[in-house]
């Protein structure tokens, strides 16, 4: 009936920071051939920054291309964090606590990386100095009067992401006290020092527990808003463009964060599936944690449809020769016919069919194909609503165009894929990925009760 | 600089029922306004500069068609869709009535050209070059941009202000619409179109070319009330662009309908 | 009872499984008497709305829709509310939420009024113009804007009118199918007519393993697609009857809107009803805090959703500047009905927010239900501004709103069809409750095996069980 058997606290620890104090042979080589992929890009995106945009296929029409589908990619993985930890932890799911620390810290880096999107899109990344005034800490500038134009939905955006990036860096930060102190009192010299800093004087005391839990439970519900908040300025970006018609849907913003909780929570259970495999943490991230999340996901697949199907209707619903143009460019023309019906495909239908049987749903392999075709799919459907939108911009048929990008752009795109699995892979030499102290507390309020002649598991519950 | 100055409102009419297709407004704008040369490749990659163009258009089917041409410049919107969306201010809405690009606070967002209904403004992909044979012929009163830049038809507003420039201090006279008027401030466009197509003015002028049509179209929203020709683009849009065009007159229209294709 | 009592004040109940069966049985078949006085008075309202549309029906006909506006509003405010609140039972059961065994009974009873819903759009069949438009000249459209896009047969009339049917069908199958164990009890403790229709409900039900694993099983089944299905219909509804017939109105948000409207408004509506069983029917010993501590964190979540759907619709038509869609935002949310839209928007977000942001109000019985007052007025307050505002929006084929048309107010007529409506869906609900026990007994008896007190480390806490 339960699935796991229940550790002793000795081994959860020996387990789960063996990723750090006794790294497997592959991690350098891996870790390495990793950066030289990001270090291609940052080649890439010098020659790019060095030569001018004109070396991606940018052009006039298609003035927003694969940079900000990348962006808006990225801003909806790191939507899986929050998602994961703040509503799971709010509703008592049992199942959420080997995946909290994983998600929050893919939302971490993810973010970091989406934010790099813009400032290389610009051209001149120097130059967004002033656009990121928003920004915590960077101040204002006032001596020239430059200020940032409220209206934008381009300066709403980077506030809202760096409220979102300071608040979830705090989440991990508070989640990984006492987990910073196992491993303060497990390493000597410079680490131990600068572990100990960063458990900030932790020493398990029911006051400091105390606070650590009403911290992690204020936190969570505080940033239930923001996390919406930042996907909804994202679409409003587009939704704000008055001039595209496909672009400019009242239902863009929960459409968008329904999609970036969609390929979130893949992401996730992706990033699960790997660690289980890479640091064989069987007895953690097990089948039901897997299961649980595929099952979630199957709500919010069929959740993101509907919301997608009414962006849909609704571009065909007002009869107007400009949208019936665009829409069938969009739906109609080769290639983006065929990049269509793979996105819906790979989004919707192949993952649910997948998770509807629950053999496949128990089963990496499968789920793993799942998961990414899911953010293949998403990763399609924002480049399919930013360039045909574009494409096909009003009447002036004259002024018509298309969009085919350049190596640079491809290189920078593949790479940050690199970068953000690098950058994980280097948290979890640092620190643990799965959270102990999680795991120990849901292993003691474990339990089981007699109904009948079975026994069902149960938990104890706090309130 | 001009101290007095009067508020200008200044507009533009395009008679589509003159213009012939001949791109010499085109040609005189690239000149006037410092555009890099359109190469063959900046036209295959979309990104040639054309701060006004004419735009083709073929009506009816082969071999019964005619061409349509309609110069598109900036439409200058009172209400323009480029401008709250700058994060920087870099476009704003000036005193005159026209619609203005600040080069050196763009940081080159591109989010004004999406927002762009007519698609006027042009992004620098590259740093700008000309052949050596025409490093002397940039003109002095406008800036280079550097790439990275949105640009855009500015309604030639270097040559206003020298207008305004001379009738102040070289000719001692006082600046309103009569002396202005007098001035004859003409865009490049204008200047070069052979025939006249192009009438650009003070909408404030009360006697002067523009101000009748820009009534009309105001007065009437609905096209069949209208006295004159006027018109604008993508009115449904509300946009109130400060530039407008008079309905070309078919004398011999197609005797198949014709359909409006690209 | 005595665990209730030293358990958190209620928050945790645990009906002892003997005596339950016999209690539900007693009080189905009591008639107290304000009972009596809710069903005479709700038979009086449905009187009086009977005269008020027969009265609207001589004196305006049905060829023009204006007229019908208040009807449309009542009938819509019924299906949102109504289809949506079975799904309350349904979602819940679904994720093994323990807190929601009192009220399954309760929300799935609502579709029983899925008649009502059936039988009250009949007339609003007629009244819908065609898609087509008769006189097509210079600037009107010739096929009016709808979700119908190549128009198949009998759209949109006949296809609403099926959906609207088929869930009403659709939610009886699952009333049967929740009710049936506790049918076949009845079946056992009534006599007479009682009996008689109890075991024709009950059929074959003798509780076998194999029969409680189909009805499980049914019950995810139905559910799932019970959801689906009523989405699909709420998006049908909303667009037909509502946005469809405001000239350049393309919003969408609004059927999402509507649906959330609907959830938010079932829930709320749920919530009136426990309170008032926990107040005054003699159920206290059913109904724990923990239920409405849980259901008004939803609530306070479902008020959220809906301010932030409400705030990106606003937001986006704000933005553009656009004439067609500033007309709308005028009409519909500052100008014609901008005074129904601020007391909807302080009825549906205001009032249930600021209630609900405070624990101690949630973990009370009163605060949610007051919250739930609350939602119940907004999610009226919102069908009679959406529905009587598209039924007076002018010509149905114009591209976009001439100006700003005047709000219209009801007449004498349009009151009695609105009181009417409410006075026949209570009237159908409170006689429901007199056949099928208000207590879903065989979920009570589940959740009893499932929870139990236990020792962990010094003190006493509450164990539940999560079986597969």
């Amino acid at each position: 009936m339960q699935e796991g058997t229940v550790l002793p606290a000795q081994q959860v620890n020996r387990d789960l920071l063996r990723s750090i104090l006794d790294p497997p042979g592959w991690f350098w080589p891996v870790v390495a051939l990793l950066g030289l992929i990001v270090l291609v890009a940052f080649g890439a995106a010098g020659y790019m920054i060095n030569r001018g945009l004109g070396v991606t296929g940018m052009n006039r029409p298609v003035m927003w291309a694969f940079f900000l589908t990348n962006f808006v990619f990225w801003i909806g993985i790191s939507h899986a964090g929050v998602m994961l930890s703040a509503i799971l932890r709010l509703s008592k799911a049992e199942w959420r606590r080997p995946a909290t620390r994983a998600a929050e810290v893919l939302t971490v880096f993810s973010l970091m990386t989406a934010v790099l999107m813009p400032l290389i899109h610009t051209g001149r990344p120097w130059r967004t100095i002033y656009w990121i005034y928003t920004a915590p800490f960077v101040p204002y500038d006032f001596a020239r009067g430059i200020w940032p134009n409220v209206r934008s939905p381009l300066v709403w955006d980077p506030s809202a992401i760096f409220t979102y990036l300071t608040s979830s860096v705090l989440f991990v930060m508070v989640a990984l006290l006492p987990d910073m102190a196992v491993l303060r009192d497990r390493t000597t010299g410079i680490p131990h020092r600068i572990y100990g800093m960063l458990a900030m004087g932790w020493e398990g005391n029911s006051r400091q527990w105390k606070f650590q839990i009403i911290a992690g439970i204020l936190l969570s519900a505080l940033i239930l808003p923001v996390f919406v908040s930042v996907h909804s300025i994202v679409s409003w970006d587009f939704s704000m463009t008055v001039s595209v018609k496909s672009w400019h849907s009242t239902i863009f913003a929960p459409y968008f964060v329904i999609g970036a909780v969609h390929s979130g929570v893949s992401a996730v259970a992706f990033v699960l599936i790997l660690l289980r495999q890479v640091y064989g943490w069987q007895n953690y991230i097990r089948h039901e944690h897997i299961d649980g999340l595929a099952r979630l996901l199957m709500f919010v697949a069929t959740a993101w449809f509907y919301f997608f199907f009414m962006e849909v209707i609704f571009g065909f619903y007002g009869r107007e020769a400009d949208e019936i143009a665009l829409r069938s460019f969009q739906f109609t023309e080769s290639p983006w016919n065929i990049w269509m019906m793979i996105f819906v495909g790979s989004t919707y239908f192949l993952p649910m069919a997948i998770w509807l049987v629950r053999p496949a749903r128990r089963n990496l392999w499968i789920m793993s194909i799942a998961c990414i075709s899911v953010n293949i799919g998403m990763w399609l459907e924002r480049f399919l609503i930013i360039i045909p939108g574009l494409a096909r911009k009003q009447m002036f048929t004259f002024d018509w165009g298309t969009f085919r990008p350049s190596p640079v752009e491809i290189i920078i795109i593949f790479a940050t894929f690199a970068l953000v699995t690098m950058l994980m892979l280097l948290f979890s030499r640092v620190l643990p990925l799965i959270p102990l102290y999680d795991i120990k507390e849901g292993d003691i309020l474990k339990t089981e009760i007699q109904i009948g002649r079975r026994t069902v598991p149960a938990t104890f519950r706090e309130d | 600089m001009v101290t007095n100055r009067i508020n200008h409102k200044w507009g533009m009419v395009v008679d589509l029922d003159k213009c012939t297709g001949c791109q010499a407004c085109v040609v005189a704008c690239q000149s006037e306004n410092n555009l890099p040369i359109n190469t063959k490749d900046s036209f295959i990659q979309r990104r040639a500069y054309e701060w006004i163009r004419i735009e083709r258009y073929w009506e009816g089917e082969y071999p019964n068609v005619k061409a349509r041409f309609i110069p598109i410049m900036c439409q200058h919107c009172e209400n323009a869709p480029c401008e709250p969306v700058c994060p920087v201010f870099a476009t704003y809405h000036n005193d005159e009535g026209t619609n203005v690009q600040i080069y050196n606070r763009c940081i080159g967002t591109r989010y004004c050209a999406n927002n762009c209904p007519y698609q006027v403004r042009f992004f620098n992909w590259w740093e700008p070059k000309w052949p050596k044979t025409l490093r002397n012929h940039l003109n002095t009163d406008v800036t280079v941009r550097s790439r990275g830049i949105m640009e855009k038809c500015s309604f030639c507003v270097q040559r206003i202000r020298r207008g305004e420039l001379t009738v102040e201090r070289q000719e001692g006279g006082k600046l309103d619409h009569k002396t202005m008027g007098e001035r004859n401030v003409l865009p490049a466009c204008v200047q070069a179109c052979p025939t006249s197509a192009l009438t650009f003015a003070d909408q404030g002028d009360e006697t002067g070319p523009v101000r009748k049509y820009f009534d009309d179209v105001n007065e009437h929203e609905h096209h069949g009330d209208r006295t004159t020709r006027g018109y604008r683009l993508l009115e449904e849009m509300a946009t109130k662009p400060n530039v407008i065009y008079l309905k070309k007159v078919d004398q011999f229209p197609l005797t198949n309908g014709g359909n409006h294709g690209g | 009872m005595a665990a209730n009592q030293a358990h958190n004040a209620g928050m945790w109940v645990f009906p002892r499984a003997e005596e339950v069966s016999g209690d539900m049985a007693a009080k189905s078949r009591a008639m107290p008497r304000p009972m009596v006085a809710a069903i005479t008075v709700s038979a009086i309202l449905l009187v009086l709305g009977i005269i008020g549309f027969v009265a609207r029906a001589v004196d305006d006909g049905f060829t023009d829709h204006a007229p019908w506006g208040y009807y449309a509003a009542i009938f819509s405010f019924l299906l949102m509310v109504t289809g949506a609140a079975p799904l309350v039972a349904l979602v819940f059961r679904f994720t093994k939420s323990h807190w929601r065994r009192p009220l399954s009974r309760v929300s799935e009873l609502f579709a029983l009024v899925g008649i009502l819903n059936l039988l009250m759009f009949i007339p609003l069949m007629f009244v819908l113009p065609a898609i087509n438009n008769p006189g097509a000249g210079e600037e009107a459209m010739e096929l009016r804007r709808t979700i119908w896009f190549e128009v198949p047969i009998g759209a949109p009339h006949w296809w609403d009118a099926l959906g609207v049917g088929f869930l009403a069908v659709l939610g009886l199958a699952i009333l049967w199918l929740a009710s049936v164990p506790d049918l076949a009890e009845a079946r056992l403790t009534s006599g007479g007519m009682r009996r008689k229709f109890y075991s024709l409900m009950a059929g074959h039900w003798f509780g076998t393993k194999r029969q409680w694993e189909m009805q499980k099983a049914g019950l995810a089944v139905l559910g799932a697609f019970y959801f689906m299905f009523l989405i699909w219909v709420h998006f049908i509804i909303s667009t037909d009857y509502g946005q469809s017939l405001i000239p350049g109105w393309k919003d969408s948000i609004f059927p999402v809107l509507y649906s959330l409207t609907g959830l938010q408004a079932s829930l709320g509506l749920i919530l009136i009803i426990m309170f008032i069983m926990r107040r005054w029917g003699g159920y206290q010993e059913y109904i724990g805090i923990s239920l409405f501590w849980s259901a008004s964190k939803i609530l306070l979540g479902l008020s959220m959703l809906w301010v932030y759907h409400v705030f990106s619709f606003m937001i986006t038509y704000w933005y553009g500047r656009l004439e067609v869609e500033q007309d709308i935002l005028k009409y519909l949310f500052t100008q014609s009905y901008g005074g129904m839209f601020a007391a909807n928007f302080f009825f549906s977000f205001v009032m249930p927010f600021f209630l609900l942001l405070w624990n101690p109000v949630r973990k009370t019985a009163w605060g949610p239900a007051l919250a739930g007052v609350a939602v119940l007025i907004g999610a009226l307050l919102f069908n009679l501004r959406i529905f009587v505002g598209a039924f007076n929006a002018g010509d149905v084929y114009q591209h976009a709103l001439n100006g700003v048309p005047p709000a219209v107010w009801p007449d004498i007529w349009d009151i009695f069809m609105v009181v009417g409506g409410l006075g026949a869906a209570a009237l159908i609900y409170l006689t429901g409750t007199r056949i099928f026990p208000l207590i879903s007994v065989w979920e009570i008896k589940e959740g009893a095996m499932y929870q139990r007190m236990g020792t962990f480390i010094r003190g006493e806490y509450l164990i539940l069980a999560k079986p597969e």
